[in-house]
């Protein structure tokens, strides 16, 4: 028994990016693992995923018709045991998203196995699979490999894994578990859109964000003005946004915008965080300004600057008057 | 006979009419006085009795000298001095003439007012009078023509254009008590000047100025008829105004005749650097006038507004909204309007005395160290700040501050670890007094440890005390900050750890004394750890150096001969007394010292006590440092010297600011002496002390010799071991577990799920559930800092570079909890964690924010568990608890799996959601939840409320542990669990490496900021295309 189960994530009709990035990465270690990679899709109406996840190289895409397209953590879990029981697969991968945090552990705990989350590299070596994921705010990294389990659920990292680009004819199948005894434990109300400031992080071709170094709402005034005489998009890190001391539609990474045009970012007093390199990592250019010569912000970076942001923000601000 | 006649011309009527109008008067004196102490009676008891043989010693030497009268105001201290002894000798004369008259005479037939006691009685009531006259005569001169500052009560300080009403009240109050004063001394004279004109006695000389008038009155040729017709009216005039002024004294500002002195009899010189200890009675700090202390109800009725606190208030001066004259004249009035009253009674800060009032203030003692009644002006704001600090109302950056000091035991939010850096740059290493007994500890506090600029100062003082063959040690990353300024800042709870802490560190430490160089660590620690523990002897650097320097133990080779002035800090002279050490020290290495006109115990605070280092100035104003630099710029000085690092921080910076960068510089006091020791030239690091040298050679002998021995068995060990485990490197499971390892092809055997189950915990005691029970998760996590190194055998991190704390998002979980449960009646929230015992403390904090019960659960097997290994204990404990809701964190911040919330629910079976930021619920079935999704998009829910939900941070701001609440938490119950089985491992995970990841990209841009800035400004515009 082997092989590969990538678990979909749909929202609002659409295959999230990081199911295919998930394929992708299931793709990349199909050989290795052996044995098939199947997509299992849960919703009410599985079929019209389908064609989106028809990837070259997917063996089969197994169609899980519940009660409702909306998430709930309850029937994933369910659904996605039995169709492991069914297929006995020794990689079950999902998203390390919101959702997936909300069942892929739970998941683990009824297979018994391995299980690691927050994976940015996955490999066999020697054998095993090896899972790389960051400890202490990325400080340090750690391989783990699960050499006693005969299933591993692993949760991957978004924006880091490509997706594939080959699409083919993919078989469909349908579940072959009794659904209708999985009923649901959430009721879906509502959406609520992030309310919108007047700026657009995504459309931003220049962004400077300022984090938790910037120590005081009484400093963002100071930024503010500094970001727009440089004629950049004023960004910002979580804890800014969660102080409200800018609004949300600044926040920039995994629960706020990803910087989708952008290719010069500046980063002030932001360690670099997993969550908030997703909205960042890919600009071209990123200078980084942090005290903390060890931050993980600095790997990502193109240029980096170990000095005190204010110091560095009274010079700029004689740059740019 | 040699006397006069009391009544004269007097019949029966006349004389009961008197009586009748003397006994009136004196009846509501009493009323009055008694009303004043009922007044004081509201408040609350006194913690410390005072030492009254010593206050009334005190009294009668201050009372005596009139010191504290002189002080800085000479002529108003001798004026004041004539009417006071005036006064007294008038009221003793009264009294001594009512004793013969109405006591000893009728009693026993005593009389003894006659003859020569009577003729100097006469004289010393006469100079008396005179006295008086000169002095209120001096008064109203000085009020009405001098105008001054500290006289004038209106608050221009904050803005105020025109009188308050209040204090066109004080104003007339103040000219009427001259003037009724003046009326009796004027009558008294008068019927003295007609009744020697008209009896002619020829003892006459005896009483000088009524003689002198009599002459006057003689060579106007008044006539006798005259005369005894003013004597007949003005008799009546002057005794009315005598006893109108007696019955008067308790109703109006004479009444300081009385309150100042009970004052000064209960002042308590050590007030300000010894704080009162928290009240018993669990109201913390003051919120309404009636929670101060009768002592200090009185001390405000005791005031004179002589306004020399308004004076020298360096909050005052900058125009910061707090006088402390005017703070205590409001809370007089409101105290007056609320004593009949108890309706009026407000809180504080609700209209009394401004919260930024209380906040402006500096604790640096100026005001309470020039009140010449004894008013601790300091204590009374302390003990309002106390209150605010407890209800959380408190400036925001003093709270981060509070929070940061709390965590990290320094204002700095640097890690302990990093506290003994800057020994690094010595060429000789400190001795850790943990492992190795000193003479001396040296406390060195958080500016001296961790401000680069103190750094250096640090490091002279290191090298002097070496030079000096001193035998001293640091505790190292076991000090935590002294805590003097944050009890200044009101939060007592968090003080009173700091000395636990501290105390602790160096309870297990051989020392004889204790040495520092910041004052406000030497204040504390000298005056008010004793308050709770035993402390050794504490010395500030001055005073050590001096010493040195005297003995010769450090050599002046080079004179300096630079004019210098000298700061006095706050928290050296003013509250602990010391103001030679320093002037000692700058003699000895032949400095001239020019002092600044505020100098010594009138020194002129930099700004930087009471927590106001935190705070920042009201921009565009002059702050305490500039106005103090700038005073010290008008002299002709080559250095301006400071012994306290917070001064030197503050003296350097407004030194730039106020623009004297090219007129003097700022220095310490140890870097002169360091100068003229010729420091530089000494070779510190050279020959390790004797005893060092032969240990050290021993030592490398017998490592030579067993080193390969023990290679050898090293590596025998290996050969014979497993994978090393460690945090994450665990054996795999020692469970039965049908599941087969992963053969080398890929293909796995025997596919089985085998659910994970809860671990069995041993029942324990906990109470009956209340109805609504919530468990929270929360965890200990360790935070690596900037500096941190793999384990040798690259498989983890040791703790020793982490700095350990509540995990953040278990802090928005608890507050979630507390929120939700605060919404239900009776609801009860019980805290779980695993962890060793060091996790203990933020299981406390937990406990004092708010949850009821803690448990925590360990023992060395769980070293290192996987997460699944985590949950499935929380299930155990959930078995245990049974909870109708329970709240665990998104992720903890060291390992960040986001698993062990949901895979406690898996356990359980329990439905689960993750990363919520809302939730509403009213203790039924069901509940509303909001979780976040990526993008920032949000969705609402429903599910059933018996579940585990994760929350996410931000989801709330978590409440900040005060004092009451920490002190409350000490109580709460805590068990520890110990006797779990825990297996290995739960998921078979291996760690197979942990390492740094490589910097791959960052190309770092090195030099100054403006070339930093011109390189990215470069950046910028190559990348717009320009
Ligand atoms: C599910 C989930 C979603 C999340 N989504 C997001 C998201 O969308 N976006 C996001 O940003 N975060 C997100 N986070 C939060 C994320 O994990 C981090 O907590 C956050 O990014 C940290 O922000 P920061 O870098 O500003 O603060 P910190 O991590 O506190 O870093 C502050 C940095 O400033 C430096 N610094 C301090 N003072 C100075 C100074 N004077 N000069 C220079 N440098 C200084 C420090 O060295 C430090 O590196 C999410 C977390 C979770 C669990």
């Amino acid at each position: 028994m082997s092989g590969i189960l990538v678990v979909t994530e749909h929202r609002h009709g659409e295959v999230s990016a990081i199911t295919n990035e998930v394929i992708g990465a299931g793709l990349s270690m199909k050989k290795k693992v052996g044995g098939p990679l199947m997509v299992l899709v849960i919703s009410d109406c599985p079929n019209t995923y389908a064609n989106s996840l028809s990837y070259e190289g997917v063996d089969e895409i197994i169609l899980a018709r519940v009660g409702s397209d909306y998430f709930d953590s309850k029937i994933y879990g369910e659904v996605v045991l039995g169709e492991a029981q069914a297929h006995q697969p020794e990689l079950i991968l999902l998203g390390h998203t919101v959702n997936g945090m909300a069942f892929g552990p739970a998941l683990a705990t009824q297979l018994g196995g391995g299980f690691a989350s927050d994976v940015f590299e996955i490999d066999c070596l020697e054998g095993e699979i090896v899972a790389t994921r960051a400890i202490y705010e990325g400080k340090a990294f750690v391989e783990v490999s699960f050499p006693g389990a005969c299933v591993t659920v692993m949760m991957l990292r978004a924006a880091t894994f490509p997706a594939p680009e080959e699409m083919a004819q993919v078989s469909l199948s349908q579940s072959s578990l009794d659904l209708s005894e999985i009923s649901a434990d959430t009721n879906h109300i509502k959406y609520i859109e992030p309310p919108s400031a007047g700026i657009d992080i995504a459309k931003s071709e220049f962004i400077m964000s300022i984090g938790r170094g910037i120590q005081d709402e009484e400093h963002v005034s100071r930024f503010a003005v500094l970001a727009d005489r440089m004629g950049a998009t004023l960004g910002c890190s979580r804890p800014i946004a969660d102080a409200a001391w800018l609004p949300k539609a600044h926040q920039v990474g995994l629960t706020g915008k990803v910087a989708a045009s952008c290719n010069l970012y500046i980063a002030l007093g932001i360690s670099g965080a997993v969550q908030h390199l997703h909205g960042m990592k890919h600009v071209d250019t990123i200078i980084a300004v942090n005290t903390d010569a060890n931050a993980p912000i600095f790997n990502v970076a193109t240029y980096g600057v170990n000095m005190d942001i204010f110091e560095l923000a009274e010079a700029l601000e004689r740059q740019f008057n | 006979m040699i006397t006069r006649e009391l009544f004269w011309n007097l019949n029966a009527s006349a004389i009961t009419l008197f009586y009748v109008i003397g006994i009136s008067a004196i009846l509501v004196f009493v009323a009055g006085c008694l009303r004043h102490i009922s007044k004081y009676r509201r408040g609350r008891p006194l913690l410390d009795k005072p030492d009254y043989w010593q206050g009334l010693r005190n009294l009668v030497k201050d009372l005596a000298t009139h010191r504290t009268l002189r002080r800085r105001d000479r002529w108003a201290g001798i004026a004041h001095g004539g009417i006071f002894f005036g006064f007294l000798g008038g009221a003793i004369g009264t009294a001594i003439i009512t004793l013969e008259y109405d006591i000893l005479y009728p009693a026993f037939g005593l009389r003894f007012w006659n003859g020569d006691f009577y003729l100097i009685f006469s004289l010393i009531l006469d100079l008396g009078g005179a006295a008086i006259l000169f002095g209120v005569l001096f008064m109203m001169w000085r009020r009405a023509a001098l105008k001054l500052m500290k006289l004038d009560y209106l608050r221009s300080y904050c803005g105020e254009l025109d009188l308050r009403p209040s204090a066109k009240a004080w104003k007339r109050e103040d000219w009427f008590f001259m003037i009724f004063l003046l009326a009796v001394v004027v009558s008294g004279f008068t019927e003295e000047a007609v009744r020697l004109y008209v009896d002619q006695p020829e003892w006459a000389h005896w009483s000088p100025v009524g003689w002198l008038l009599a002459q006057i009155l003689d060579s106007m040729e008044l006539s006798v008829e005259t005369a005894t017709s003013i004597r007949s009216v003005n008799w009546w005039l002057h005794g009315v105004a005598g006893l109108g002024f007696t019955a008067a004294i308790p109703w109006y500002k004479a009444k300081h005749i009385i309150s100042s002195t009970g004052s000064l009899l209960v002042r308590d010189s050590r007030a300000l650097s010894r704080l009162p200890m928290e009240e018993g009675d669990g109201q913390l700090g003051v919120n309404s006038i009636d929670q101060f202390n009768w002592k200090e109800l009185l001390h405000l009725d005791a005031c004179t507004k002589c306004g020399r606190c308004h004076e020298v208030c360096p909050a005052r001066t900058i125009g910061s909204p707090l006088s402390p004259r005017d703070l205590i004249l409001d809370l007089r009035e409101h105290n007056d309007a609320c004593q009949t009253r108890p309706d009026r009674l407000v809180s504080l800060t609700q209209g009394v005395i401004n919260p930024e009032t209380i906040w402006a203030c500096r604790t640096c003692g100026a005001c309470k160290e020039i009140c010449p009644v004894g008013i601790e002006h300091p204590t009374l704001i302390v003990k309002m700040r106390r209150h605010l600090v407890e209800q959380g109302e408190t400036d925001p950056m003093i709270q981060s501050v509070l929070e940061t000091i709390s965590n990290t035991g320094n204002s700095f939010g640097e890690s302990a670890r990093k506290r003994g850096h800057w020994t690094r740059e010595l060429e000789f290493p400190i001795k850790d007094i943990r492992k190795q007994a000193a003479d001396v500890l040296w406390f060195v506090g958080d500016y001296a440890s961790y401000d680069p600029r103190n750094q250096k100062v640090s490091q002279t003082v290191a090298r002097l005390l070496r030079a000096a063959k001193m035998d001293f040690g640091l505790l190292y990353e076991d000090e935590k900050t002294a805590g003097n300024d944050v009890r200044r800042i009101g939060e007592e709870g968090l003080f009173e750890s700091l000395v636990e802490h501290n105390s602790d560190a160096m309870s297990g430490v051989k020392f004889s004394s204790i040495l520092t160089t910041d004052p406000h660590s030497f204040n504390t620690l000298k005056n008010e750890y004793p308050q709770f523990q035993e402390t050794a002897p504490v010395e500030h650097y001055s005073a050590v150096l001096r010493d040195l320097l005297a003995s010769g133990r450090l050599k002046v080779v080079k004179r300096l001969g630079r004019k210098v002035t000298f700061h006095d800090p706050c928290h050296l002279g003013r509250l602990n007394g010391e103001y030679d050490a320093p002037r000692a020290v700058l003699r000895a290495i032949g400095c001239e010292i020019i002092e600044m006109p505020r100098n010594r115990d009138n020194s002129f605070c930099c700004g930087a006590g009471g927590g106001r280092i935190w705070l920042p100035d009201t921009p565009g104003k002059e702050k305490p440092s500039e106005n103090r630099i700038n005073e010290a710029a008008t002299l002709d000085i080559d250095v301006f010297v400071t012994c306290c690092p917070k001064d030197l921080t503050m003296f350097e910076d407004a030194r730039k600011t106020a623009g004297h960068e090219d007129h003097f510089e700022v220095a310490d006091l140890a870097e002169l002496v360091a100068e003229a020791v010729a420091l530089d030239s000494l070779d510190l690091g050279a020959v390790p002390e004797v005893i060092e040298r032969l240990t050290d050679a021993i030592a490398t002998k017998v490592a030579d010799a067993l080193v390969d021995k023990i290679a050898e068995s090293i590596s025998a060990r290996l050969e014979g071991m497993e994978l090393a485990t460690s945090p994450q490197a665990l054996p795999p499971s020692e469970e039965k577990n049908p599941r087969q390892s992963v053969k080398a092809d890929g293909v796995s055997v025997a596919w089985q799920a085998v659910p994970l189950q809860a671990l069995k915990i041993p029942d324990y005691e906990r109470p009956e559930k209340p109805g609504v029970r919530i468990l929270v998760a929360i965890k200990h996590v360790g935070k690596l800092g900037e500096e941190f190194e793999i384990s040798p055998d690259n498989l983890s991190v040791p703790d020793e570079y982490k700095d350990f704390l509540l995990n953040e998002f278990d802090d928005n979980a608890l507050e979630q909890a507390l929120l939700m449960a605060e919404a239900i009646d009776g609801a009860e929230v019980v805290a779980v964690t695993i962890g060793p015992e060091e996790a203990e403390v933020t299981l406390r904090k937990v406990m004092a924010k708010g949850a009821d019960r803690g448990i925590r659960i360990w023992n060395e097997n769980l070293e290192g568990a996987d997460s699944m290994t985590l949950a499935r204990i929380l299930a155990g404990v959930s078995e245990q608890e049974n909870p109708d809701l329970i709240l665990t964190g998104v992720q903890s911040g060291d390992i960040a799996n986001s698993a062990t919330g949901t895979a406690l629910a898996g356990i359980l079976g329990l439905p689960h959601s993750a990363v919520i930021v809302g939730t509403e619920w009213d203790g039924s079935d069901r509940m509303t939840v909001t979780r976040e999704l990526e993008g920032g998009l949000q969705e609402v829910f429903e599910m059933s409320a018996k579940s585990v939900l994760t929350v996410q941070v931000g989801a709330n701001t978590p409440r900040f542990a005060s004092m009451r609440m920490i002190k409350q938490a000490k109580k709460k119950p805590l068990i520890v669990i110990e006797e779990v089985e825990v297996p290995k491992t739960s998921t078979g995970m291996q760690v197979r490496r942990v390492y740094v990841p490589p910097q791959t990209r960052a190309q770092m841009i090195e030099g100054s900021a403006d070339e930093v800035a011109t390189k990215i400004g470069q950046i910028i515009r190559a990348n717009s295309g320009a």
